[in-house]
């Protein structure tokens, strides 16, 4: 099945110990959350639980497993998501590793981004896929990063890399940012002409563009996925179509938080704690009205003065955000979290491709504090009563719809 | 009060004028005319008795363009000596309230013979070991969604007086007041950064180099840029005199207007 819907496990890896009146106590899960919570002795063999979970779903044939970046958060223990992908190339044998992705902004020289990443697609034997991010957003104060000029600094340090990758070296870059007389990486990936390239973003069309002039993949930045999902793809298509090229669904991936179990009732009750931890601690920062969002507005100015003044005309701050659901309903209706039977995750998951149109579906199976053995059941319900449908299913909707689509994920992989 | 553009090598810069007598060159702040408000303010009114007051919205600010890709801090201070080309401004008094006050400060070390007196207030700029600058852009994110209290309480001695309520509101305020704080933020990320935050730890060793007359007019309560910077300055430059505000935070013009004008005038009159 060629033309099936990829599924990934993505892992963010929460930290789950956190006292239970923590949402009274403290403002935010984000950048000014205290480390004194952070417990040394709990914490021992809390990062191989995590690892061992990616390594299982690796061994139920999940498409790949992924990673990404937080920096001083209790949502991710993950400042260095390549130490986590080191782990997994020598613990698993099948799966795409994604790191979505490296800070570029954070680096003091993104030739270093060059360098790990390559060494991980050869310690993976060419199973890397590899995501750039700006950052900036919780950056602005947890690195006290500019986030104007870190954009500007992104698409530099991207160019660069993928020139690191792909032209002979030693040569020079004369760049605003990063001039280097010297670009000779060792070593050089393992994949030809060099690793898939995603790029996260929310709908900035000005990301959009530069995505489609590259030929990488766009991945939808949201946690949610109602009808604005749908704008997404019809806006990254009419792009492609704008650069001459021809929108299909593995240019496209998507984020979706699941948790299956036996029943409907089951899974909600399973789940619950594991949710509520994940929408009330690790969202408070992030999206969630209570106490103070950290990562986008006003205070983190990388937006254009026009892109401002469509965002000030496009959303409105007393509208509750996904942190703010109450009970598993609003999940349903902010199109977010998906708990349920194998049956109803299936329906739920068809009814986003049919919409979505996404080849990459990134999936999060723990939330929050959620015990290793339901993380597990979950997945592994998932992999054996869901994704074989999901599978079977996209592969005969993207047939249809894009009779005419390659295998190929990107023009530039087609060469 | 006159409101008009000038062309600078092709850059619009808009600015406000009002006032006769020798031309005052100000240089906006946060809570400020440009920097959110759209018009002088009974402060900028009341300076205009004594001198001529020109105040140029900074690069990216309200009206005026910004200056492109790449900017830095030594741009924005180039950009001011292309406007004083073209507004053909020789000699002429400095005054400058927060990130205005530190381009102020720099520019008055650097071409100390063009800056008859210098008036900082409630600049930021130096670098003062154990007395950070408050984080505007932490708290230009709101607290609930629509919370700007501690955003006030960075800026204002009271974060209740009307003033404070009047000019960041909570929740979505008038868009152009939006967007002309937006711009000021921009602009602030864009040259501020570097090193972190709103300070350039060389200045305080130039400071000597400005020997005109400066005043230094600190709100008592200032919790953006503390009192201690108030004291560095007026420690660093030559013929410095300190003077602060009762009951006055940061925005000392905006709360205090009358006294802050009384001391400005005076020392306008002095020097």
């Amino acid at each position: 099945m060629e033309n099936a819907v990829k599924l990934y496990a993505w892992h963010f890896m929460a930290w789950p110990y956190l006292p239970p009146d923590f949402d009274d106590r403290y403002d935010s899960g984000w950048v000014t959350v205290p480390n004194s919570l952070f417990d040394r002795q709990k914490a021992r063999g809390l990062y191989q639980q995590y690892i061992d979970q990616l390594v299982a779903a690796d061994e139920l044939g999940f498409d790949g497993m992924v990673l990404n970046e937080h920096h001083q958060n209790i949502y991710g223990l993950m400042p260095s998501p390549n130490l986590i992908a080191a782990a997994l190339t020598q613990k698993t044998k099948r799966g795409k590793i994604v790191i979505l992705g490296n800070l570029l902004p954070l680096q003091i020289n993104p030739l270093r981004v060059a360098e790990e990443y390559a060494m991980l697609d050869n310690m993976s034997d060419g199973r890397l896929i590899a995501g750039f991010a700006p950052g900036a957003g919780p950056e602005t104060f947890n690195y006290d990063v500019s986030s104007p000029i870190a954009r500007e600094q992104f698409w530099e340090a991207v160019d660069l890399i993928q020139r690191a990758w792909t032209e002979p070296g030693p040569f020079a870059h004369e760049g605003r940012h990063y001039p280097l007389r010297y670009v000779n990486p060792w070593p050089q990936p393992t994949q030809k002409p060099h690793p898939e390239i995603w790029i996260p973003s929310s709908r900035s069309t000005e990301t959009l563009i530069k995505i489609a002039q590259r030929g990488y993949s766009y991945f939808l930045s949201s946690r949610s996925h109602g009808s604005e999902t749908a704008k997404a793809q019809v806006q990254f298509a009419k792009i492609l179509a704008d650069h001459g090229q021809r929108f299909n669904p593995f240019r496209m991936g998507i984020l979706l938080s699941t948790y299956v179990a036996e029943t409907d009732e089951q899974a909600k009750a399973e789940a619950k704690e594991g949710v509520w931890y994940f929408l009330k601690n690790c969202l408070k920062g992030h999206v969630r009205r209570e106490g103070r969002q950290l990562t986008f507005g006003a205070g983190i100015p990388y937006f254009s003065v026009d892109d401002f003044r469509s965002y000030l005309k496009f959303t409105d701050p007393t509208k509750p955000l996904l942190g703010d659901a109450e009970d598993f309903d609003d999940l349903v209706r902010s199109g977010s979290i998906i708990v349920g039977s194998p049956e109803t995750v299936y329906q739920r998951f068809m009814d986003i491709l049919v919409h979505a149109k996404a080849g990459h579906l990134l999936i999060q199976f723990h939330m929050g504090n959620m015990k290793d053995a339901l993380a597990r059941k979950s997945m592994r319900l998932f992999a054996t009563e869901v994704a074989p449908r999901l599978r079977a299913d996209s592969a005969k909707l993207f047939g249809r719809e894009f009779p005419e689509m390659e295998r190929q994920l990107a023009p530039e992989m087609a060469k | 009060m006159s409101r008009r553009s000038v062309d600078v090598r092709g850059r619009k810069v808009e600015l406000l004028e009002q006032g006769s007598g020798e031309p005052l060159l100000y240089l906006h702040g946060h809570a400020d005319v440009h920097g959110v408000a759209a018009d002088f303010q009974p402060f900028h009114r009341r300076l205009a008795a004594a001198a001529t007051v020109i105040a140029p919205a900074h690069p990216g600010c309200a009206g005026s363009a910004e200056l492109g890709e790449g900017i830095t801090f030594d741009d924005v201070l180039f950009h001011y000596l292309e406007l004083l080309d073209a507004l053909k401004l020789d000699r002429f008094d400095l005054a400058g309230h927060c990130v205005g006050g530190w381009l102020a400060a720099e520019l008055a070390v650097r071409h100390p013979e063009r800056v008859r007196s210098l008036t900082l207030i409630g600049a930021c700029g130096l670098f003062v070991p154990g007395h950070p600058i408050g984080d505007i852009f932490m708290h230009s994110q709101p607290e609930r969604g629509t919370d700007f209290r501690t955003l006030r309480e960075l800026l204002f001695a009271r974060f209740d007086v009307p003033a404070a309520l009047r000019l960041y509101p909570d929740g979505r305020g008038d868009t152009e007041e939006e967007v002309r704080r937006y711009q000021m933020l921009r602009l602030g990320a864009f040259i501020g950064f570097k090193p972190p935050y709103y300070y350039n730890r060389a200045l305080a060793g130039r400071l000597h180099r400005a020997r005109m007359s400066a005043l230094v007019l600190w709100g008592e309560h200032d919790r953006m840029v503390p009192r201690a910077h108030g004291d560095a300055y007026a420690a660093g430059l030559p013929k410095a005199h300190l003077e602060i505000v009762k009951e006055a935070g940061h925005a000392v013009a905006i709360e205090q207007p009358d006294a802050a004008a009384d001391a400005a005038i005076a020392f306008l009159r002095r020097r």
